[in-house]
């Protein structure tokens, strides 16, 4: 059965407030999610009032102008500042997204939350624990598997073929799609989640892979795969625009194909 | 998979990982509202049936249990309920449609979906209360 609220060792308390310093000029406050795993107590909301004239234009800078002038303590993953590596992804005003690629003047509202990834075990502060989600991806094995001897030279593909994984092959693994998903927050241990499937379908795609029955196999269950309901959230807030629900609709017309 | 859970507290750490806020912090889509609307209609249609049944067990009890049957579902309280379950069978056969779109591959579009999503409703809506107005016009 699915559970609707947190855990007792997971709600969250009020926390401390960090008013903005002297001469500040544009004011903007984060409502940051904290949890020091060395401190025997709740996680909590802390509030920022932070001088956003002094700080870059997106949220991540925000973040790390809080760490830089306000609270070192505050962890966050960050790497890139580009969207390319999918470290700094948060749940922002209640969406998930990553903090590097979005402005905090685009978020509604004076205040703005920040919290880590949805129903994820939290390691510290914004950090969510990303073991599973990375376990689920490497079963469904993403690399080429093929039984034909090896090429001299390499796999060659023509430029349809290789179009066939577009759209696919761009994920960067943020987790923002996964733990946006009802169903993976309720049944995470079993589903695979939308990015496992988005790459489980970019090497179905894929006119290189040979392993297409073996792969199509792994997938049929009951919970793997079929506990997406087309919720769309997966769709709705992948920072690079792409579309699990599409793929994993994909990967049940393949399953579909193969018995018709 | 289940030992990533188990052994949660990390190296530390004086507690057991939190888990982090979900549907408490969320700010929802329509297609969300939408897919939870057709899992709630769902189990509403189980209940007009249930009705359904009521109504041929009654008649099959001669005339006075029908009248009464009747009675209480010409009711306020009952046609309250009937509009509810009429809204829910509505807007699950127009969520239906919007699935078979769904498995079909179509309408993945997150702006579309958005539509589509916003359309079952408002069939939801029209169709029940056309029917209620063609309905209760007939009574009266």
């Amino acid at each position: 059965m699915a559970e609707f609220t947190l855990p007792k060792n997971s709600k969250v308390t009020k926390g401390k407030h960090h008013p903005a310093p002297q001469g500040a000029r544009k004011i903007k406050t984060f409502k940051v999610y904290r949890y020091d795993p060395e401190i025997d107590a709740n996680p909590r909301w802390d509030t920022y009032d932070v001088d956003v004239g002094a700080c870059g234009p997106m949220v991540l800078d925000a973040i790390l102008h809080i760490k830089n002038t306000v609270d070192p303590t505050l962890a966050i993953r960050r790497s890139c500042r580009e969207g390319v590596c999918g470290s700094c992804s948060i749940n922002l005003g209640g969406r998930n997204t990553l903090a590097c690629t979005h402005a905090w003047s685009d978020v509604p509202g004076n205040q703005i939350t920040i919290s880590p990834l949805p129903h994820m075990p939290v390691i510290k502060d914004l950090v969510a624990d990303l073991s599973l989600f990375f376990a689920q991806y490497e079963s469904i094995e993403p690399w080429l598997h093929t039984d034909t001897p090896e090429p001299q030279k390499e796999w060659v593909q023509t430029p349809e073929d290789r179009g066939l994984v577009d759209g696919l092959y761009e994920c960067i693994l943020c987790a923002c799609c996964s733990t946006a998903c009802p169903s993976y927050w309720w049944n995470q241990e079993k589903y695979l989640g939308p990015a496992a499937l988005l790459q489980a379908y970019r090497w179905l795609a894929d006119s290189r892979d040979e392993a297409r029955g073996e792969r199509l196999d792994y997938l049929e269950d009951p919970f793997k795969l079929y506990r997406c309901h087309t919720i769309m959230n997966c769709a709705q807030v992948c920072p690079k625009g792409l579309n699990p629900a599409k793929a994993i609709a994909s990967i049940k017309a393949m399953l579909v194909d193969r018995v018709v | 998979m289940s030992q990533l859970r188990a052994d949660a507290a990390g190296p530390g750490a004086v507690r057991a990982r939190p888990m982090s806020p979900f549907l408490g912090v969320w700010r929802w889509h329509v297609t969300m509202a939408a897919s939870i609307c057709t899992r709630v209609s769902g189990g509403a249609l189980y209940v007009g049936l249930l009705i359904v049944v009521g109504l041929a067990l009654s008649l099959a009890a001669g005339p006075d249990a029908y009248n009464r049957y009747a009675g209480l579902l010409g009711s306020p309280l009952g046609l309250l309920i009937l509009f509810g379950i009429t809204v829910a069978n509505f807007y699950h056969l127009a969520a239906g449609v919007r699935h078979l779109a769904f498995d079909s591959g179509k309408g993945f579009l997150p702006t579309t979906a958005n539509i589509t999503a916003w359309l079952c409703f408002a069939f939801a809506i029209v169709a029940s209360v056309t029917v209620f107005a063609i309905g209760l016009m007939l009574r009266a």
